[in-house]
């Protein structure tokens, strides 16, 4: 039943596009200041260039493998062995990094409305989401998708445009911030802001054709590099660069900026709602990659029983760092420097050695044709 | 035994316990195994049970011929047994009647036996409504012994005494000149005038049809009995529908009676392509059904498993549509109705001009129209019929009430009780005034005019037509002005309140109101759990669940989750009617096209 299951380019699209942008509502903004200065929004343009030129090469390389995710590939090469060692990667990736966003979402939730309750009772909420999404499965999760970023996007677009009334050029001079080098060379990891395009990799079988694999990969690397621009860009112009490194939530504290009249002012609350529906979609999704990764590494028939076990996992572990800070640490510092080697890397080398495989199986057979 | 007991480890202690607990009240092992099972089943993993999931594909044609066999046997009935009923067909699913497994199933030749077997199958003379008529016709000189059957009520009389008794006693003897020598054959084409007359030798068919308004006549020294159609119970003229009004628009309803339902429809669509297919559901009952559908539009695959599911239920009595599409919709837990249940023909003819199947009951002025998507469910028949900017409107303002039926008083509580800052300042300095002297949290308050509502709306229902009006004054006393003298509640909380029930009055489909009632429930307990984010967490399971669902193969949420082709022009807002060129792309049409790109040709310059 499930191999039989296959989506459209939109639900695929849109499920790429809420993986890579979720942290527009995060952190990223702030981070990208604090890295280039007033030209976080070129460091951003820089990394989404360089995101797809390694799309490019992975595309190009994905040719002769239709239909087949990271791990088909792993064991193609190696076996069972190839195959396990590959999805290990990917399910320490994906376990470490829902981990933290959810961390995160639930710290930052907790902080702006839910002052009093404690994040343990606020996690189990985006738990529970998660936990139904992965039960629905993926048709569901992307269908969903499908329906929900196109309202999110529209509700991001009234808060860009709501508070354009302080835009000023001013305050992304100098234009290019602390310096070309550290946005051109020091920002080069950075690419790894762009890290859940790994989840492409592994939809592959759902979505067909090859053609559809690039037309996916670009449209959601596109609109992702360009949310990401925008929204960098549209805090820069708002907040002076210092102010713009100091605080927290770049997206909540320009909704709260949102004054029209007597009786539009203090919108932020239903910033709430939109975060909460992208924190959920990008949990739910990335831990339905989680189980299902770890399903097929291990060769399993059923990934039903691992929700639950999975989700206390993921819900102790997310309870590891003591406070927001470190949580936010342990994602900017350690996961957007490295995370490029899981996502762009190790596809590559993995396509190249398939690939020479292939190749030396052809001339075998050809030889002894 | 309690220092033993209380020496052992707690894990024996609880063994030990549940052995003494089953031993003492459920009586021994067996029980035991069972609740281990239930322990089991409820805590741990239950491998999937492999059932067949139905998915709507692209339109598998069937070959000509087969396609001609199914539409010849939906039909008409092989001309071999010259059969012209209406009545509805055995089906093959249909096993034979449990009861009659010991009892002769053909007709003997014998009349006396006939008789007998036929009283005691009516409990004759117990039985009070049954009229048994025994009489002698003349045929080619030969006096044969007769008797005719029916149930009083269920018949026309003056048909029965005009074109079965009259016939076969007074004029069965005139002198027809006709070389006949078989008397079945000789009676059927000469005595008796009867449009639709089933000749038949299985007992199964005779009880069947008497059984639905058929008068059966038993001849002695031949194993067949004539059934005559001769059906004339009383029921209700078509009327106007009671639950789906218009103003602009057809203003007729379905009635109970299958024939006039189907009549209904065909009046409407003019299309000999529309096909009628009859199926009796009910082991005991055999309530005649009629699947209808549009030959050439309608998937194979959707007619398929529309019949395949009606004919596979097994079930003794059936009176309503209402439980034949619990026994046929896909998911039992969905809150959402799988399948639409109407009572305007016009509504029905058009969804199945659109490649939708329908299923008419007999006995029920609702039909089924399948497959149903939730956006189909906001729609109202009138949509079609007036402007498109008016209907936009209308549409605007349904789904505006669908939120606020779902969501208000849920939104409410999270407001007062998390998120203060969104409310102006004088908004919120006046919801504070007004609760100021309640002493209930916000949750209970709502809690209370929600259930008092909901109270209300039930008895309203149910209470006899003349004292209707106190429960208008009742209510008005307690929801309104009595509640908010008493400090009981806010009389912010009326306006909430009030908005929200008349939101879910503007839900055209009755099923869905329902759906949204029960769920507006748990909105109010997650907004007043974690305000904003748990009826974020209540949207995104809800719509996780919506998007899993599906209706007859079809995804519930189509054509934006997934996002299909085509179809756009009449889903959340309606095109003009010019513009509604494509079919639905979910439901796979056998022709795609409603309409060419120019429907308007007035317009083509010559």
């Amino acid at each position: 039943m499930e191999n039989k299951m296959v989506f459209g380019k939109w639900e695929a699209i849109t499920l790429l596009m809420n993986m890579i942008s979720t942290k527009i509502v995060l952190n990223f903004q702030r981070k990208v200041a604090e890295d280039a200065g007033t030209a976080g929004w070129i460091l951003t343009i820089y990394i989404s260039v360089l995101a797809l030129l390694g799309f490019m090469v992975i595309e190009k390389l994905y040719a002769e493998f239709e239909g087949k995710d990271l791990l088909d590939i792993g064991e193609y090469i190696g076996g069972t062995v190839g195959r396990v060692m590959i999805g290990s990667v990917i399910f320490i990736f994906l376990v470490y990094i829902v981990t933290v966003v959810l961390r995160e979402f639930s710290e930052n939730l907790k902080i702006v409305t839910l002052t009093v309750s404690p994040i343990s009772f606020v996690s189990l909420f985006f738990l529970a989401g998660m936990i139904v999404g992965a039960y629905l499965g993926l048709e569901a999760l992307v269908r969903l998708h499908a329906i929900a970023i196109p309202v999110l996007t529209v509700t991001f677009l009234f808060i860009s445009f709501a508070i354009s009334q302080y835009f000023n050029i001013s305050r992304i001079m100098p234009i290019f911030g602390t310096g070309l080098r550290n946005i051109f060379v020091g920002g080069f990891t950075k690419v790894s802001i762009f890290a859940e395009l790994l989840i492409l990799f592994l939809i592959v079988p759902y979505i067909r054709t090859h053609k559809n694999f690039k037309t996916v990969g670009y449209t959601s690397l596109f609109i992702a590099g360009f949310s990401l621009t925008m929204s960098s860009l549209i805090f820069l112009l708002v907040f002076p660069y210092p102010a713009a490194i100091e605080g927290f939530l770049p997206m909540y504290q320009l909704s709260r900026l949102i004054n029209y009249g007597r009786f539009f002012q203090r919108v932020e609350s239903v910033f709430v709602f939109t975060w909460g529906i992208v924190a959920l979609l990008y949990l739910s999704a990335g831990f339905y990659f989680i189980v299902f990764t770890f399903k097929k590494t291990f060769n399993l028939t059923y990934y039903q029983p691992l929700i639950i076990p999975f989700a206390i996992l993921i819900y102790t572990m997310s309870f590891l760092p003591p406070n927001l800070d470190s949580t936010v640490i342990l994602e900017t510092k350690y996961f957007r420097n490295t995370a490029w080697l899981v996502t762009f890397v190790m596809p590559i080398v993995i396509l190249l050695i398939a690939k020479t495989i292939k190749k030396r199986k052809k001339e075998v057979k050809h030889s002894n044709g | 035994m309690s220092n033993v007991f209380f020496k052992t480890p707690l894990s024996e202690c609880i063994f030990r316990f549940k052995v003494y607990y089953l031993y003492r009240y459920r009586g021994g092992v067996n029980t035991l195994s069972n609740f281990k099972n239930f322990i089991k089943n409820a805590l741990f993993f239950n491998e999937p049970q492999k059932t067949e999931h139905f998915i709507l594909t692209e339109s598998q044609d069937a070959s000509p011929s087969e396609e001609q066999n199914a539409g010849d046997t939906a039909n008409t009935k092989p001309d071999a047994k010259k059969r012209s009923r209406r009545l509805p067909r055995k089906t093959q699913a249909q096993p034979p009647l449990t009861q009659n497994e010991n009892a002769p199933l053909t007709i003997s030749k014998r009349l006396s036996e006939n008789l007998d077997y036929m009283k005691t199958k009516y409990s004759l003379p117990v039985n009070g409504d049954i009229v048994l008529r025994e009489f002698d016709i003349i045929v080619k000189h030969k006096v044969i012994s007769a008797f005719i059957m029916f149930h009083d009520g269920m018949v026309e009389r003056k048909i029965i005494n005009q074109t079965i008794l009259q016939p076969l006693m007074l004029l069965s003897n005139l002198d027809i000149k006709s070389t006949e020598e078989d008397i079945v054959s000789y009676i059927s084409k000469h005595i008796l005038p009867q449009n639709q007359l089933i000749i038949t030798q299985e007992y199964t068919e005779v009880i069947n049809m008497v059984n639905f308004g058929g008068c059966v006549i038993f001849l002695d020294g031949i194993n067949t009995a004539f059934v005559a159609d001769v059906k004339g119970w009383e029921h209700r003229n078509v009327q106007r529908p009671n639950t789906e009004l218009v103003i602009r628009g057809p203003q007729e309803g379905f009635t109970e009676i299958l024939r006039v339902n189907t009549a209904l429809i065909r009046k409407i669509l003019r299309d000999e392509n529309l096909i009628a297919e009859n199926i009796s559901i009910g082991r005991r009952s055999h309530t005649p059904c009629a699947m209808l559908y549009i030959k050439d539009i309608t998937n194979n695959a959707l007619v398929q498993e529309v019949r395949k599911r009606l004919e596979s239920i097994r079930i003794d009595y059936i009176t309503d549509s209402g439980e034949l599409e619990q026994l046929i919709e896909d998911n039992v837990f969905l809150p959402a109705p799988q399948i639409l249940a109407t009572e305007r023909p016009d509504r029905v003819a058009a969804m199945l001009a659109e490649g939708k199947v329908a299923v008419i009951m007999s006995g029920s002025p609702f039909a089924l129209v399948m497959p149903v998507t939730f956006f189909a469910l906001i729609h109202s028949p009138e949509d079609s019929y007036v402007r498109f900017t008016y209907a936009n409107l209308l549409r605007f303002i349904r789904i505006l009430a669908i939120l606020f039926s779902l969501l208000l008083p849920g939104l409410y509580v999270a407001i007062t009780n998390f998120h203060h800052e969104l409310i102006p300042t004088d908004l919120l300095l006046a919801i504070a005034a007004s609760r100021e002297k309640v002493p209930f949290p916000s949750i209970v308050e709502i809690l209370i005019m929600e259930i008092s509502f909901e109270l209300i709306r039930e008895a309203g229902i149910r209470i006899p037509g003349p004292i209707g009006p106190t429960l208008g004054i009742i209510g008005a006393l307690i929801l309104g002005q009595a509640a908010v003298a008493a400090n009981i509640v806010s009389p912010i909380l009326i306006v909430i309140v009030a908005v929200t029930g008349i939101g879910s009055f503007a839900i055209p489909n009755f099923s869905m109101g329902f759906a949204f009632r029960i769920l507006r429930f748990v909105y109010i307990g997650l907004g007043g759990m974690v305000g904003f984010l748990g009826i974020a967490v209540g949207l995104f399971i809800h719509g996780l669940v919506l998007t899993g669902a599906k209706s007859f193969g079809v995804p519930f949420l189509a054509p934006f989750g997934p996002k299909t082709s085509g179809g756009l022009t009449d889903e959340i807002t309606r095109a003009p009617i010019w513009k509604q060129e494509k079919r639905p792309d979910f439901l796979n049409p056998k022709d795609k096209k409603e309409q060419p790109t120019i429907s308007k040709g007035w317009m083509n310059k010559k």
